[in-house]
Parts: C-alpha cells; structure tokens; sequence
C-alpha cells in the first residue's frame, strides 16, 4: 500500500504534478468552503464554461490560454455579480443565460479552426503530467492571493453569507462582497483548468466543502476538513491514475482519477456520519418554544 | 449564400424546421426551469447526460434511453444527497455532477477515441439533422407539450405557493417530479440540434427574455416559445451565412434578443421615471 | 437626535421623527410598507421626494449608530454558526476590516447575550434553538452594536411569553438609555407597552402622534379597511385574507 502511494512520485516530472495538485487542493479546499456557505456550486460549474471563449481567442491569437481565461473568468464575474441586481433576473438565470452565450461565443471562434478536437480534449480534462515549474508558481502565486484576500475578509464574508440584510444595513455594499467572492472562484477556477480540466474542476470546488460540511459544525472545522480532503483525495488519485496507467494497461486521465477520489471520500464520509449520527441524535433539530403569548 | 437562396436545400429546410421546433419547445418549458429555479438542475442534466451516452454507446443501446437513465439517476443522486439537511440542493447538485462526471470520464476512458463524438454532444450538430430525428423531436416535443398543458394550473400554483398547494392537497412532491421529467425530456430532445450545453441556453434564455416584457405565466409561455423558436430561425440563417456552427449561432441570437429587451427596458425605466417596477413573480413577503 | 421623512410612491408623503429615547410604533396591514419604511431609515431606497435624517447625518453616514433587526425566520437554520459569533457580528463594524474581534468584544456580546438571558447557549450552534430565541439572539446582537437608533421588523410576531417578556424589558432599559426605536408590529398591547408614539400607516400616513391618540378604531379601519377585525377590546388585530 505504502508502495503504491510513495512509488509513483519517483520521477520528477510526476513531483511537479504532486506539487501542482497540492497546492490546488489547498486552494479549491479552502474556496470551496465559501462556495458551499454562499451557495455558489452553480457559479462555479458556470465559471468552467464561461471561461471557454477566453481560451479560444487565446489559442486563435497564438497568446497564453491562462490569461485568456483569467480575461474570461474575470469578466464573468463581473456581469454575473451585475446582472443579479437587475430585479427581474434572478442569479440563476442570469448564470444560464451567461454560459450559454458564453460558451456559444468560444465555440464560434474555435470553429474557425478545422483542428480543434485534441486541444479540446485537453482543454475539457487536463493535462497535469505535463505542468512546468512557470505553472506551479503561478498556482502558487493566485493560491497567495487568494488566501490573502479571504484572510482579510473573512469575517464580513461569513456575515454576508448568513445575514445579506444585516450585513447592508450595517453598511457592507453586498454587491461589492459578491463580487469578490465571484472573483476568486472564477481564479481558481483558472488556476483549476489546467490540473483536471474544465469538466472536473467543479468537483474540487464543491465536493470538498460538502465533505466538511458533513463532518463539522464549525466554519473553522469546514475549512481544515475541506483542505485536508481535498489534499487527501488529490495525492491519491494521482497515484491511483499512475498506478492504473503503468500497470493496469487502463489509460485514466488524473482529472477522472482525483474526482473518482472525491466522489468516494464524499460517499464514505456521508455513510460514516450517517450511522454515527442514528447511534447518537444529537439536537440537531430547533427545539420548540413554550407556549405562545 | 444567404438562408432564401439555400432554403432550396432539403438539409437546410430540415434544419430550420428543427431549430424552430426546439427553440419553441424550450422556449415553453423554460418558464417552468425559471419559475422553479431550475437552470443550475438543468445543466447538472446535460452534464449527467455525458456518462449515460457513453454508456449507451459502450453497450449499443439508444443514446436516448442511455442519456434518460443518467438524468433519472442525477435525480435521484440529488434527492439522496439533499435529502441530508446539512447540504442544500445547489450543493447537492454539485456534488452528483461531479460524480456522474467521474463515471462518464471513466467508461470513455475504457473506450479509446471518442473525442469527435464528444465535441458533437457537447454542441450539437443542427445542419446535419436527418428527418427521423425530425420526427423523434416533434414526438417528445407533443409529449411534453401535453405534459405542460395537461397540468398547467396546477404546475403554476403548486410553483408559486408550494405550502398553499399541499395545504389544498396537491401532491407537491409528484409535480415536482413531473417538472423534472419534462424538463429532462427536453434536454435529452435538444441535445441533438444544440448539444447539451446549449440546451440550458435555450431553456433559459428565451424565458427571462419573456420574463421582462410580462408577469403573466401563460403570456410569458408563449412569449417565450415564440423567442424561442425566433432565435432558431435567427441562428440557422446566421450559420448559413457565416458558415458558423448551428447550435451556437442559434444561442448567441437568443442572448442577443435578450439583450436588446433589457435595454430597452432600462432605457426606458430611466426615461420615465416613477414608472411600476415590475413585480416578482413569486409571491414574496408582504409588508 | 431624530429621523424625519416623506416620500412617494409605495409610500406617499410619510414622515416622523422619533426622539432621544423615544418610540414609534409602525401599524399597518401587510403591503403598507413598514418594512420599506425601515429599509429608508436605513438608506438602502431611493426617495422620490423628502428626505431622512439621522443623527443629523445621512443614512449612509450612520449606519454604524443604527441597529436592525429582522425576522430570524429568514436565516438559515442549518448555517455553521453560533449563536456567540452571531452577537459578535454585531461588533464587526467597530473592529473593522481585517481585524478579528478581540477579548473586549466577546466581553459586550456575552454581556447582550446575558441580558436577553441567553448567556448559556452561547457555543451552540444559531440554528439549534428556538425561534423566540433566535429573535433574541438578534436583539443581542443590536444590543453589542451599541446603536443609537434601533428599528425592529415585527419583533413581536408569535413569539413565546419568555421571549416578549424579555423584549419588553430590553426596549425599556435602551430606551432609558436615549436610544431611540421605530418598531412596526401587529400588536397593539406590547406597542402601547413599548412606545410613546405611533405612526398608522397605509401607504400614505393615516394618523401619527401619542400612541393613545393614534390608534383609535377609526384610525384603524381606516387603515386596514373593512378587513380588520379587533379582538379582546383593542390588543390585537387580525386580518381576514383579501
């Protein structure tokens, strides 16, 4: 067992991978927890197809997909935090609308060009085993900054995702929270792209708040939990994508791998708290008032 | 060559006839994805969709009956996970996308190749639309149409007022099935004309655009059908002009009709001010 | 220190002021716009006409000196909160961005906590008590604040006896202390307990001044129109559905 988690990690170019997907798994972990507080699944699952036209223009312009997609993801959260003010459109349905005129708007522009289908497949699942040192320390720099930002915030932001009316009538501008927060998904799902694709990068961003949430009560414990799952989960199925490649003649692409993980961790962690909970309920339920007045 | 010069062309003709009847299909439908705050759930059933196709190409069978079992399982993933009152339904939803995508990218990994097929599914393939497939969309298309029709009251109450319609004992749980059935029905008939992720652009889009210009469910249906079916027709004669792909062309011109009515809208909000806000549509808190 | 408006619209030419240490009581039937008249307070709407004043400052300018407190039914019940943290939010604008509340902080809001006898349930998480607790959680939380002017959103609405009770005590000891309150409520008993002042209102003011002289049965038919039905002489008013 030992064997097959510390013999995949010989080579140095499946050390730089672990090290991508490290520092990944911190980021989307501790994101994901303000993903799961603010109800944000879709924005995220929407941010992975409205940064598409950012990287199509990139590769058409011959200029870097990461930026492309950074333009991309920015801007999508910036007319998404904009739209949902507009009384008569709801978040969700200004997300709809935005992925579909966004990713139509990629699909055009890619169109133009007759061979598109491999740097879509790569685009759609990730090509982690080929990340570069540039690569990891542009994790590591958007994974600094955003754990600077949510540092900073963190306590407005926990405020607002509880009590939006109490947080404006204290004076926060919502609005301008949202956008923050908007904004750093959209970052790390940039950041995400790259290591499992545009397809799975969801799974980072939610799965590992919704284990923490699971297991614990308490925003700290969420965010401890959904790093650690989230880092746990990672290194394994890296190791299992390895392992399966190499020796099993099964070709698994690590995005799929490190996702499967999470999907089981998520499985196990809902059946473990389930039982535990039947043996012992706790009151997790409001108790009843007295007799009215 | 514009769209009246290839009109001539049966492809063309099948193809315009098809935009047309999924745009008005989802245009009615889509009132219903809005209404009930759907179009996360409606994604979430095009991606789970990916691993039913792929299985149903992996075992022979139809990739519609492959894509319905997968959407009925998302459903069911869904309730299952949400059923937890620690993660509320957009979490929930996340978490079952995530998993129905690990399995879809598990099989396609068992089979080699796939990426072609993969792009069509993703975005659809409008201009190479055959007549049966014609037939298969105006059949599911009547069915839910039917479905709609058949429970439009009580759809409508039951959305706006879940407690008042179980109170008058409505069986709230079974229409939201329904709702969910109809709407995965719809997907799984667009996937053809405008791929999966385009699906939710037509469920979505023509119906906020209705949204702007009434309250009214029943208006707001056909409004949006007629939206709908609007950027189909915009959409085919836009790829056979520019020789762009189908689906999206068909996407792109529903943004843009919503895009001109909301600025209409604002324009003339800020034109004559004093002017009614428009109301929710879902009943809010008085007071 | 006073609050004075008027607007149009979803409400047409209302205004009031409310002291140091005074009370206005909000009746009306639902739609009559109490709740938009709070959020004016609080500078979050745009006035077609008129003006607020707060502290002598714009409501923007004031929020800090100003407490809110809303329904507690519209939080979620299952959020990884407690209710300590939640008093503490409270604080937030007095410790500032990017500061964590410090020993002086927890001391005020366990200090509200306990006057609205709640100091015992202070690690438990928001979503585990009662409702009528969960209210006063949200008034300890307007306590720790150390406002000026604090506006309730129906505080009162099927609350136990503890929780009114309590209520009516706290509204006592911050009105002693010059805090001013806007509070809208259905019911007139506890208004007369807690206010000076009333302000009847449907969408346009239909009586305002000393509690005993605003509400009068034919203030309030007029009002509430013929759907308003008094009970036990006077102590609360229902309304039959439209």
């Amino acid at each position: 067992m030992v064997r097959l988690l510390v013999e995949p990690f010989r080579d140095a170019y499946m050390q730089r991978a672990l090290i991508e997907v490290l520092l990944l798994s911190g980021l989307a972990g501790i994101v994901s927890v303000y993903v799961l507080l603010r109800r944000l699944a879709f924005v995220g699952d929407a941010l992975t197809h409205t940064i598409f036209p950012g990287v199509a223009i990139a590769f058409v312009a011959g200029q870097s997909l990461f930026l492309g997609a950074l333009v991309a993801g920015l801007l999508s959260a910036v007319l998404l935090t904009w739209a949902s003010r507009i009384p008569t459109v709801d978040q969700d349905a200004a997300l709809g609308v935005l992925v579909g005129a966004f990713f139509s708007l990629g699909v055009v522009i890619v169109s133009t060009r007759q061979s598109y289908t491999a740097d879509l497949t790569a685009l759609l699942f990730g090509r982690i085993l080929t990340v570069d040192t540039a690569e990891i320390i542009q994790t590591a720099v958007i994974t600094a900054a955003v754990l600077v930002v949510l540092a900073l915030l963190h306590k407005e932001l926990v405020l607002r995702a509880f009590d939006p009316v109490a947080a404006e009538a204290m004076g926060y501008r919502v609005m301008a929270l949202d956008l923050v927060v908007n904004g750093l998904v959209a970052l790390v799902v940039v950041a995400g792209v790259r290591a499992v694709g545009t397809v799975l990068v969801i799974a980072l961003l939610v799965v590992p708040g919704a284990i923490a949430r699971l297991v614990t009560d308490r925003i700290g414990g969420l965010l401890v939990v959904s790093v650690g799952a989230a880092a746990l989960c990672g290194y394994v199925g890296l190791a299992a994508s390895y392992e399966a490649s190499l020796n099993h003649r099964v070709r698994v692409g690590s995005g799929a791998t490190i996702v499967v993980a999470l999907t089981v961790a998520f499985l196990g962690a809902a059946t473990v708290t389930t039982l535990v909970r039947r043996r012992r309920p706790a009151p997790t339920t409001p108790q009843a008032d007295p007799v009215p007045a | 060559m514009t769209i009246l010069q290839q009109l001539d062309s049966p492809l063309i003709r099948r193809a315009l006839l098809e935009a047309v009847l999924v745009g008005a299909l989802c245009g009615a439908v889509g009132v219903h994805v809005l209404l009930r705050r759907l179009p996360f759930f409606t994604l979430a059933l095009s991606h789970a969709a990916f691993p039913g196709v792929v299985l149903a190409s992996l075992l022979g069978v139809s990739v519609y009956l492959g894509g319905a079992l997968a959407s009925l399982g998302l459903v069911l993933a869904v309730a299952a996970i949400g059923s937890s009152r620690r993660l509320e339904a957009s979490t929930a939803t996340g978490v079952a996308l995530a998993g129905a995508f690990a399995v879809g990218v598990l099989l396609q990994s068992a089979q080699s190749g796939g990426s072609r097929d993969l792009a069509a599914f993703l975005v659809g393939d409008v201009l190479t639309v055959s007549p049966r497939d014609l037939a298969t969309t105006a059949a599911f298309g009547l069915i839910v149409v039917g479905g709609l029709a058949l429970f439009h009251k009580d759809l409508v109450f039951a959305a706006f007022d879940p407690v008042g319609a179980k109170a008058a004992g409505y069986r709230t749980a079974g229409l939201e099935v329904l709702v969910l059935a109809l709407v995965a029905l719809t997907v799984v008939t667009s996937i053809r004309a405008v791929g999966t992720i385009l699906a939710v652009a037509l469920l979505v889009t023509p119906a906020l655009t209705a949204r702007q210009w009434t309250d009214e469910i029943g208006r707001m249906m056909a409004l949006s059908a007629l939206f709908g079916a609007l950027a189909g027709v915009g959409g085919i004669a836009a790829s056979a002009q520019w020789s762009v792909a189908g689906g999206s062309a068909i996407a792109l011109t529903a943004t843009g009709l919503l895009v001109i009515t909301v600025a209409f809208q604002q324009a003339r909000r800020a034109l004559l001010p004093g002017g009614r806000q428009p109301s929710g549509v879902t009943a809010g808190r008085c007071g | 220190m006073s609050v004075r408006y008027g607007r149009d619209l979803a409400l047409e030419d209302v205004s009031l002021s409310v002291a140091r240490g005074g009370a206005v009581a909000l009746i009306g039937p639902n739609g009559a716009g109490k709740s938009t008249l709070l959020k004016a307070i609080l500078g979050l709407l745009p006035l077609a006409q008129g003006g607020v004043k707060v502290l002598g400052r714009r409501p923007e300018d004031a929020r800090e000196q100003v407490a809110y407190v809303q329904q507690a039914d519209t939080l979620d019940p299952e959020f990884p909160v407690s209710v300590l943290q939640v008093v503490l939010m409270g604080r937030y604008r007095a410790v500032g961005w990017a500061r964590r509340p410090g020993a002086a902080d927890r001391r005020e809001a366990m200090r509200a906590l306990t006057e609205v006898g709640l100091a015992d349930r202070a690690k438990d998480r928001f979503g585990t008590l009662s409702g009528g607790q969960r209210q006063r959680v949200l008034l300890a939380r307007a306590i720790a604040q150390h406002a000026q002017l604090l506006l309730l959103d129906e505080p009162f609405n099927g609350l136990d006896a503890t929780t009114t009770d309590v209520l009516i005590e706290v509204l006592a000891r911050l009105r002693g202390d010059g805090v001013g309150v806007v509070m809208s409520t259905h019911d007139l008993a506890v208004a007369h307990l807690t206010c000076g002042d009333a302000c009847v209102l449907n969408r346009r003011r239909v009586a305002y001044g000393p509690i005993d002289q605003a509400i009068t049965p034919g203030n309030l038919a007029e009002a509430y129109g013929s759907r308003a039905v008094l009970l036990a002489s006077e102590a609360t008013i229902v309304t039959t559905a439209d």
